[in-house]
C-alpha cells in the first residue's frame, strides 16, 4: 500500500510541477489567437521533455553525479563555460518571470499591486530555498499544482462543440487573422515552454539530492512517462480554454487576468478559487525550482559544494548565489517591466538555448564511463536523434522569426 | 634530443587531462572542495632550452580560481597568485578525485570559509542541519 | 582556433543577412499611419472585449472583485500604450492625419468607458453602477468596430 502511495505521489507531484508561467501564459495567448491548431507542438514537446528527464535521470542515478558536474569533465572546459553563460542567463531570466507570476497570481487573489508583492514572493522563495527540506518542497507545490485541474474541468462546463476543437487540432491550419510567421514563432514559443532546460538541470540535481540509485529509475521513469503526459494535458486544457472563451470574442491573452476568466466563465468563483491556488502554487514551485537550478549550475561548473541536503554553512557559495540570483530578478521586476512579457521572451529564449543543455545529455548518456551498462540503447538514441534536429530548427528559426513578427506581435 | 626515460614505478599511468583536469576535488569527509582548473608542474619554463639529462616534470599541485581564466583565454598568473592544493594532499584518484585533508586546511576553500563566515553564519538558521 | 579559406566568404554573407534581416525588420516596424492605427484598433477591441466580459462576470457573480478589478486595470493599461503608438505618429498626408484625429477620439472615448467600468467595479460613494459600466463599454465597442471598418477599407 505504501509502495502504491509513493508511486500515485511521485505522479500527482510530476503532474502538478509540469506547470510554469511560461506554459500558462504562452498556451493561453496561442489559444486566444490560433485556437487549437498549436496543440500539435504541446504534443512534440511533451515527448522531448519525457525523453531527455528520463535520460538525466538516469545519468544521475548511473553515475552518482549530476548533470553539470559531467558536463565540465567530459566537454572540456570553454565549451562548458559556453554552456553554463547561456543556462545561467537564461535560467536567471526564467526566475525572474516566475516570481513576476507569483505576484501577479497574488494580485489577482487580492487586488494589492503586484509590485507589492514581489519581494515578499522573493522572500518566501528564499526562505522555502534556505529551511524546507527537498522532499516537502516538492510534493507540498507540486500537489497544489494539481489544483490547475480546474482549466479542464472548466473546460468541460463549458460545453464546447468538441467535434470542432479536434478538427482545429487534428488538422492544423493558419487562422486567417494570424500569418505563418507568427504561427511558426508561436510554435517555438510553446515548444521552449514545454521543454524548459531548467527541468533539466533541476531534475539530475534532485536525483542527487534524494539519494537516487539504479532501483529508483523505475519509479521516476513512471513519474515522467505517466506525469508529463498529463501535466501536457493541463496545458491543452489551458489553450482550450483560452479558444473557447477568448478566442470569439476577439480577446488577445497579454496578461495574466486574462488567462483565468475562461475559468470564471465556466466554473464562476469557485473554480475561480482553485485556479488562483493553483497559479501560485505552479509559478511558486517553479520559482523554487528555478533559483535552485541557477544555484546548481553554478556550483556543479565550479566544483563548489552544493544541495540542500547540505547545510547552508557547508554550501555557502551555493546559497549566496541563489541569493543574489533573486535579488537580481527583484531589481529587473521593480522596474515595472512587464512580467507577462519578460515570460514570453523567456520561452522563446529557452527554445534557442535547447541545443546547448541537451547536446551535453546525449553525449554523457551514451558514455558507457558514467553510465556503465546503462547507457541508451538503440530506439532511445533514434529518437535523441531525430529529437536534436528539431531542437536545432527550432533554435535556429527562433531569432529570424522574432524580427520578422516583431516577438509576436 | 633525448629526455631522461622514465623512471619504473609501481602504480598506474594517468593521462593528466582527462583524469586530472575539470575534475571534481573531495576532501576527506566527502564534501566538494573545487573543480581542478589546472595543474601546476615542476620542471623547466616553456620557452628554454632543456638541457640533456633532466629529469621529467613533476605534478607539485593542483590549482584553483582564476587560474581557469588564463587556461580557457590564456596567459598565465604569476606564481604568488596561484591557488594550489599540494599533490601531498591528494590521496586517491578516480572518477572524482580524494583529498586525503579537510577542507578547513585548504587554502582552495578560503573564498567558501569567508563566505561561510562573513554572510551565511550571519543568516539566522545558516548552521541548522537540513536532515 | 583553425581559419578556413571560406571563412571570411562566409562571415561576409552572415553580414549580408544580417542587415537583411535588420532592413526587414526596420521596414515592418515603419508601417505607416493605417498599419498603426489598425493594430492599435484590433489591441483596444481586445481590451474592451476583456473588460466586457470581466464585469460581465462580475455583475453574475462569478468573477471575484479583487479579479475584476485587476483585468480591468489590464485592460486599460493595454488601450493606453495602444492610444500611446497613435499619439506618437507623425502624419505626412491630410488623410493620415484624418484617420490619426479619428482614432484619437474614439481611444480617448474607449478610456473614458473604461475608466466608467472600473469606478463601478470599485464600488465606491457615488460610483456609478454596473449597468452604467456596461453601456459605457458597449459604446466603446460599437466605436471601435466602426473605426476598425473605416480604417480596414482604406
Amino acid at each position: 500500500m505504501k509502495r502504491i502511495l509513493g508511486v500515485a505521489l511521485g505522479i500527482l507531484t510530476a503532474i502538478g510541477g509540469f506547470v510554469d508561467i511560461g506554459d500558462l501564459v504562452t498556451n493561453a495567448v496561442v489559444g486566444s489567437r490560433f485556437g487549437m491548431s498549436l496543440v500539435w507542438v504541446v504534443a512534440v514537446g511533451v515527448v522531448g521533455i519525457c525523453l531527455f528527464a528520463n535520460m538525466s535521470g538516469r545519468v544521475a542515478a548511473a553515475s552518482g553525479r549530476a548533470t553539470f558536474e559531467v558536463i565540465r569533465e567530459r566537454l572540456g572546459p570553454r565549451a562548458g563555460l559556453a554552456n553554463l553563460s547561456a543556462s545561467f542567463l537564461i535560467n536567471l531570466m526564467t526566475v525572474t518571470a516566475e516570481i513576476g507570476g507569483v505576484a501577479l497570481a497574488l494580485q489577482l487573489a487580492s487586488s494589492v499591486h503586484y509590485l507589492l508583492w514581489i519581494p515578499v514572493a522573493a522572500l518566501a522563495v528564499w526562505l522555502v530555498v534556505w529551511r524546507v527540506k527537498f522532499s516537502i518542497m516538492e510534493n507540498v507545490t507540486g500537489l497544489l499544482g494539481l489544483t490547475l485541474i480546474v482549466f479542464a474541468v472548466a473546460l468541460f462546463l463549458l460545453k464546447p462543440d468538441w467535434g470542432n476543437l479536434a478538427g482545429q487540432a487534428l488538422a492544423p491550419a493558419v487562422p486567417d487573422e494570424e500569418t505563418a510567421s507568427s504561427y511558426w514563432y508561436y510554435a517555438i514559443a510553446l515548444f521552449g515552454a514545454a521543454m524548459t532546460p531548467y527541468e533539466v538541470f533541476f531534475f539530475s540535481s534532485g536525483a542527487v539530492e534524494e539519494g537516487w540509485s539504479i532501483k529508483d529509475l523505475i519509479q521516476s521513469r513512471i513519474n515522467v512517462l505517466v506525469g508529463f503526459p498529463l501535466g501536457g494535458v493541463l496545458s491543452v486544457a489551458i489553450a482550450g480554454c483560452a479558444a473557447v472563451v477568448l478566442l470569439p470574442a476577439g480577446i488577445a491573452v497579454t496578461s495574466l487576468s486574462q488567462v483565468i476568466l475562461p475559468v470564471a466563465e465556466g466554473a464562476g468563483k469557485l473554480g475561480l478559487a482553485f485556479v488562483l491556488i493553483g497559479l501560485v502554487a505552479a509559478t511558486f514551485g517553479a520559482a523554487l525550482e528555478t533559483t535552485l537550478s541557477s544555484g546548481y549550475t553554478l556550483a556543479q561548473f565550479f566544483g563548489w559544494s552544493w544541495g540542500k541536503f547540505r547545510r547552508p554553512a557547508q554550501a555557502a557559495r551555493f546559497h549566496l548565489s541563489m541569493i543574489i540570483t533573486l535579488l537580481i530578478g527583484i531589481a529587473v521586476l521593480s522596474t515595472g517591466v512587464d512580467p507577462v512579457l519578460i515570460t514570453e521572451y523567456s520561452v522563446v529564449f529557452s527554445a534557442i538555448a535547447l541545443p546547448l543543455t541537451y547536446l551535453p545529455i546525449l553525449i554523457v548518456a551514451n558514455d558507457p564511463q558514467y553510465m556503465g551498462k546503462h547507457v541508451n540503447g538503440r530506439p532511445v538514441n533514434v529518437l535523441a536523434m531525430i529529437y536534436l534536429v528539431i531542437i536545432l530548427a527550432a533554435s535556429l528559426a527562433a531569432i529570424p522569426l522574432m524580427i520578422v513578427t516583431g516577438a509576436g506581435s | 634530443m633525448k629526455l631522461v626515460p622514465v623512471p619504473p614505478i609501481a602504480g598506474r599511468t594517468l593521462d593528466a587531462q582527462l583524469h586530472l583536469l575539470d575534475r571534481q576535488a573531495l576532501d576527506n569527509d566527502g564534501v566538494p572542495v573545487t573543480t581542478v582548473d589546472d595543474l601546476e608542474l615542476s620542471g623547466p619554463e616553456p620557452g628554454t632550452e632543456i638541457p640533456e639529462g633532466t629529469p621529467a616534470p613533476v605534478i607539485t599541485a593542483l590549482l584553483t580560481g582564476p587560474v581557469l581564466g588564463t587556461r580557457i583565454f590564456g596567459g598565465r598568473p604569476p606564481s604568488s597568485r596561484l591557488i594550489r592544493i599540494p599533490w601531498k594532499d591528494v590521496a586517491d584518484v578516480g572518477v572524482v578525485i580524494k583529498l586525503g585533508v579537510s577542507g578547513d586546511s585548504l587554502d582552495a576553500d578560503w573564498v567558501e570559509r569567508w563566505i561561510r563566515d562573513k554572510i551565511i553564519a550571519r543568516i539566522p538558521g545558516g548552521r541548522h542541519d537540513p536532515r | 582556433m583553425e581559419t578556413r579559406p571560406g571563412n571570411t566568404r562566409t562571415s561576409k554573407r552572415t553580414l549580408l543577412l544580417a542587415v537583411c534581416f535588420a532592413g526587414t525588420a526596420f521596414l515592418t516596424g515603419c508601417g505607416g499611419v493605417t498599419d498603426t492605427v489598425s493594430t492599435a484598433v484590433e489591441d483596444s477591441a481586445s481590451a474592451i472585449a476583456t473588460a466586457r466580459l470581466a464585469l460581465g462576470q462580475e455583475s453574475a457573480g462569478k468573477l471575484t472583485t479583487a479579479a475584476a478589478a485587476t483585468a480591468l486595470e489590464d485592460s486599460l493599461r493595454e488601450l493606453q500604450t495602444s492610444r500611446d503608438s497613435v499619439v506618437r505618429l507623425s502624419p505626412s498626408t491630410p488623410e493620415d492625419r484624418q484617420v490619426r484625429q479619428e482614432a484619437l477620439a474614439v481611444l480617448e472615448g474607449c478610456t473614458a468607458g473604461l475608466n466608467t467600468a472600473r469606478d463601478s467595479v470599485a464600488g465606491n460613494d457615488g460610483a456609478p453602477s454596473a449597468e452604467d459600466g456596461k453601456q459605457a463599454l458597449d459604446e466603446a465597442a460599437g466605436r471601435l468596430s466602426e473605426l476598425k471598418t473605416k480604417v480596414g477599407a482604406q
